[in-house]
């Protein structure tokens, strides 16, 4: 499932040349539409690695979880700190799970 | 020195063992001597006794340790003498971690026996986990320029070159006129001692005249400002002045021969309308000058100038008199230079509202005995000059002069602000004008009278006179006037006692306001200095008044807002004593300035579009660099960075990381919340500090971090918090405008509101994130929004993420 980009937040990041979601997706998926606002260029080749989503400043990029491992509605949504990301997993029950991960940030 | 890891001495300072009697010390010393790299742990009771820091110089000296941390209160200057006795046996300053009890809420005792134990030891380990990320840091120096650009020669600028000139620093004085002196030169007397401004200029001149380190610029303004403090590149332009300033001698043969005749002061006083059209002074000031003239408004320099666009075709008549061929009348274009600097100093002055848009009151343009005050200053210099020409248009018994205050000024359609100086100057031109005429019958119309400090003294003595006559209200100037007409019939509303006022009168002194000058609005563009809503020069108006935002570029006088001549000296003289650090051949940089982690940074030059001072520029790998000569150190940028790439020396992001991570286990009850407040070491973290200092319920539930700007604050690092299972996260800033950085307490909120946005989607209470704003002396409000905060937090339950 393709990123969802919030555009009443999204500020193209500042409209500089490239924003960071375009610098960090592995597919070069992502670019900005003609408002200068983050899209994806090709949503079926997105493969969900979420880095958009983890890098967004604004916190204006959501990934919805494939439907194939959380049916439609499911979220999963990651907090970045300097050393860590907090996932949290909410399911179409409305169940919430929470797990931290260390990352190797430093 | 330089062991490998690092290995810290704590010490305990409990001077009269008063912390003994809240926390178990025994206890603490027991848990933290565990602790890896921990060599030495002891409580010091009286760290002042001669022979204590000796046994901490010993322990360093041995090689035991090679950085400290200290637990206790201490003042700054306590901090500093501890510093100092240290580095004699090699401790960087930098090297020391102080873990101050008063203002993490321990040392009032406030608690439980086991909370205080508990909060005393998980603070401990935050200063020790902090104190190991510590690094050694030495200011670093840049190369700098020596010299100062001024830019207007008024009595602001003079006042300026001649500080710098007395401490040895090459001044350039770039002036848009002939000579200097500015408007204080057109001037019949000045405040507060009523002497004549031209001995007020030639008083300061003294140390200018003689000195080789100044160089005058006249018919000249700045094009350009590039570069940086220490290092500003200006380029000037100048107007040929068509006379070689080092060979004439000023006798002014030339003048003698001129055929043109000019008025005095064409270009002096109001850049709009064209003078001359104005028909009120043409007829008062009977003064000219000639095409050929000395320099205007002051003769310094002492060279005259030609002015070459009223010089009739073909003439050269000045050419063949001048004695030493100074005179060069063929065409010549405009030089441009460039001038390095270490700063610029910008004292551009004020031009006076013009009083042609008042037409619809006051006849300004329309009735020839309707004049401005700056003209007025003109006819009694020209009166006390001695010269015959009757102070009044009409022949013979004219004597009735009136004055409308706030022309121009404190009107929402005009200046919405006091100009401040006119009441004054209304009472100095009465003061001057009952001397040379003692027949003036004087009438003041005016709003209120604003005479402040001394000169309120000179006010009331006019006041008491018999013939100043003061109305509250504001005239008219009657439209039947004859335009021609010798006299003037003013109707007025007295407004305090309701009746209307009819005043003849021969001579009408409009008290214009002052409005910021054109030259200064240009060069504020050119240097891109912002400018307040009035288009005065912006600066922090009590803690640096002076300086703008861009650092290096300093303001000073009336271009900083209305002034009086002493207040507009005054100003030049702190601004000069700011720029008197950029001009020292170096410039000292503290230690604690961002740097960019190359390895993270993703370029996404949010940074440089935020940085409220403007320091980022992208070196040639496209990353971007910080000018630290620009750099006010208030970690904005730090804050900002989506992939926490930049960290503030001394306080850097893994710094506060560790700090952080420390609290993950609680030291209190599950049920009791723990906050960690972020607060800005301007005025918040103050406003806590005192809170403690007057002894006022802190809760403990608090754990305190200054930054130096709400800004600097990583969403990276509220993320961290929430992520351990902190409940409540404050960020503590200034209230809006009142940022020492612009707008660090802004910048801030939105993006822990872009957070909290975030939170609400993870289900996750979004008020855990919250910003405050708080005054210095806001220490009662403090504390009861804790305790707010806490209510709503226990309302909320424990934090999700909470073990």
């Amino acid at each position: 499932m393709p990123p969802r980009v919030d555009l009443t937040k999204c500020d193209g990041c500042k409209a500089q040349d490239e924003p960071l979601c375009e610098q960090v997706c592995p597919g070069n998926l992502m670019t900005l539409n003609e408002n200068s606002q983050a899209m994806c260029r090709e949503s079926s080749d997105c493969w969900d690695c979420m880095s958009c989503t983890k890098v967004y400043p604004v916190g204006a990029i959501e990934t919805r979880v494939p439907y194939q491992i959380g049916y439609h509605g499911a979220k999963l949504i990651p907090m970045v700190g300097t050393n860590s990301i907090t996932w949290t997993s909410i399911d179409i029950n409305d169940k919430v799970e929470r797990f931290r991960c260390k990352t190797r940030n430093d | 020195m330089g062991t490998n890891p690092p290995q810290i001495g704590l010490y305990i300072i409990d001077p009269g063992e008063t912390l003994a009697e809240i926390v178990d010390l025994q206890a603490v010393i027991q848990k933290c001597a565990k602790i890896r790299q921990v060599e030495v742990c002891e409580v010091i009771s009286d760290i002042w006794a001669e022979q204590s820091l000796q046994t901490v110089q010993e322990t360093v000296t041995e090689n035991r340790i090679d950085r400290l941390v200290w637990v206790g209160t201490f003042t700054a200057q306590q901090k500093k003498t501890i510093q100092n006795v240290l580095l004699e046996v090699g401790v960087n300053p930098y090297l020391h971690e102080w873990c101050d009890l008063q203002l993490q809420t321990i040392a009032l005792g406030k608690g439980t026996e086991k909370t205080l134990l508990g909060k005393t030891l998980t603070v401990i380990e935050m200063a020790l986990a902090r104190a190991k990320q510590l690094q050694p840091l030495v200011p670093i120096k840049l190369p700098a320029s020596d010299s100062v650009v001024v830019v207007g020669a008024g009595i602001a600028g003079l006042h300026a070159a001649a500080s710098f000139i007395e401490r040895g620093k090459r001044v350039h004085l770039v002036e848009k006129q002939s000579g200097v002196g500015g408007k204080v030169a057109l001037l019949s007397r000045f405040y507060p001692l009523l002497c004549n401004p031209q001995c007020g200029i030639e008083y300061v001149l003294k140390t200018l005249r003689n000195s080789d380190k100044l160089t005058l610029h006249t018919l000249s303004k700045p094009l350009a400002v590039e570069g940086n403090a220490g290092n500003f590149s200006v380029t000037i332009q100048s107007q040929p002045r068509y006379v070689d300033t080092d060979r004439c001698n000023g006798c002014g043969l030339c003048s003698n021969v001129c055929p043109v005749e000019l008025p005095i002061f064409l270009d002096n006083i109001q850049d709009e309308p064209p003078f001359q059209e104005a028909k009120g002074i043409g007829g008062l000031i009977k003064e000219t000058r000639r095409a050929i003239h000395a320099s205007v408004p002051f003769s310094f320099p002492e060279s005259f100038v030609v002015e070459r666009a009223s010089c009739p075709e073909g003439c050269c008549k000045c050419e063949d008199a001048c004695p030493t061929k100074a005179i060069d009348l063929s065409e010549q274009l405009p030089a441009e230079q460039n001038i390095t600097a270490g700063a610029v100093l910008a004292t551009t002055g004020w031009d006076p509202y013009p009083l042609s848009r008042l037409n619809n009151y006051h006849g300004y343009g329309q009735h020839a005995n309707v004049i401005g005050n700056l003209e007025m200053e003109q006819l009694l210099s020209q009166i006390s000059k001695g010269s015959d020409i009757p102070l009044f248009p009409s022949e013979g018994d004219g004597n009735r002069v009136g004055f409308i205050q706030c022309s121009g000024s404190r009107n929402t359609k005009h200046l919405s602000y006091c100009s401040s100086v006119c009441c004054s100057a209304t009472i100095k031109q009465i003061k001057q004008l009952k001397t040379l005429r003692p027949d003036a019958k004087c009438t003041v119309f005016y709003q209120d009278m604003r005479c402040n400090g001394f000169e309120e003294e000179l006010y009331r003595e006019l006041r008491s006179t018999s013939d100043v006559l003061f109305v509250r209200g504001f005239p008219k100037v009657e439209a039947s006037n004859p335009p021609e007409g010798t006299k003037l019939t003013l109707v007025c509303e007295d407004t305090f006692s309701g009746r209307p006022i009819t005043t003849e009168l021969d001579l009408l002194v409009l008290a214009g306001g002052m409005q910021p000058s054109k030259a200064g609005v240009e060069f504020a563009e050119l240097s891109g200095l912002p400018l307040n809503d009035h288009n005065f020069f912006e600066g922090h108006y009590q803690c640096y008044p002076e300086e703008s935002q861009r650092t290096g570029i300093l303001t000073g006088g009336c271009a900083r807002g209305p002034m009086n001549a002493s207040q507009s000296i005054e100003s030049a003289g702190r601004a000069a004593m700011k720029a008197l650090k950029f001009l020292e051949g170096t410039i000292s940089i503290e230690p604690t300035y961002p740097v960019v982690n190359q390895l993270k940074c993703d370029q996404c030059k949010r940074c440089v579009e935020e940085c409220p001072f403007d320091c980022y520029r992208l070196n040639d790998k496209g990353f971007p660099e910080p000018d630290l000569s620009k750099c006010r150190q208030c970690g904005n940028c730090m804050g900002i960075c989506p992939v926490s790439a930049i960290s503030i020396n001394h306080l850097t992001l893994k710094q506060l990381a560790v700090q952080i991570e420390i609290l993950e286990n609680s030291f209190l009850d599950y049920e009791e919340p723990i906050i960690l407040a972020f607060l800005c070491e301007n005025d918040a973290l103050v406003a806590a500090r005192s809170a403690m200092d007057k002894g006022l319920n802190v809760p403990m539930n608090v754990i305190h971090i200054g930054v130096p700007c709400a800004g600097a604050v990583n969403n990276a690092l509220i993320a961290d918090a929430l992520s351990i299972g902190i409940d409540g996260v404050l960020i503590g800033g200034c209230k809006d405008g009142q940022c020492h950085y612009i707008n660090g307490n802004q910048l801030v909120n939105k993006r822990s509101g872009d957070l909290a946005d975030k939170l609400k989607t993870m289900r996750v209470e979004p008020e855990r994130v919250q910003s405050l704003s708080l005054e210095i002396h806001e220490a009662e409000r403090y504390v009861t929004i804790l305790e707010d905060y806490i209510q709503s937090l226990k309302a909320m339950g424990p934090s999700p993420f909470k073990l």
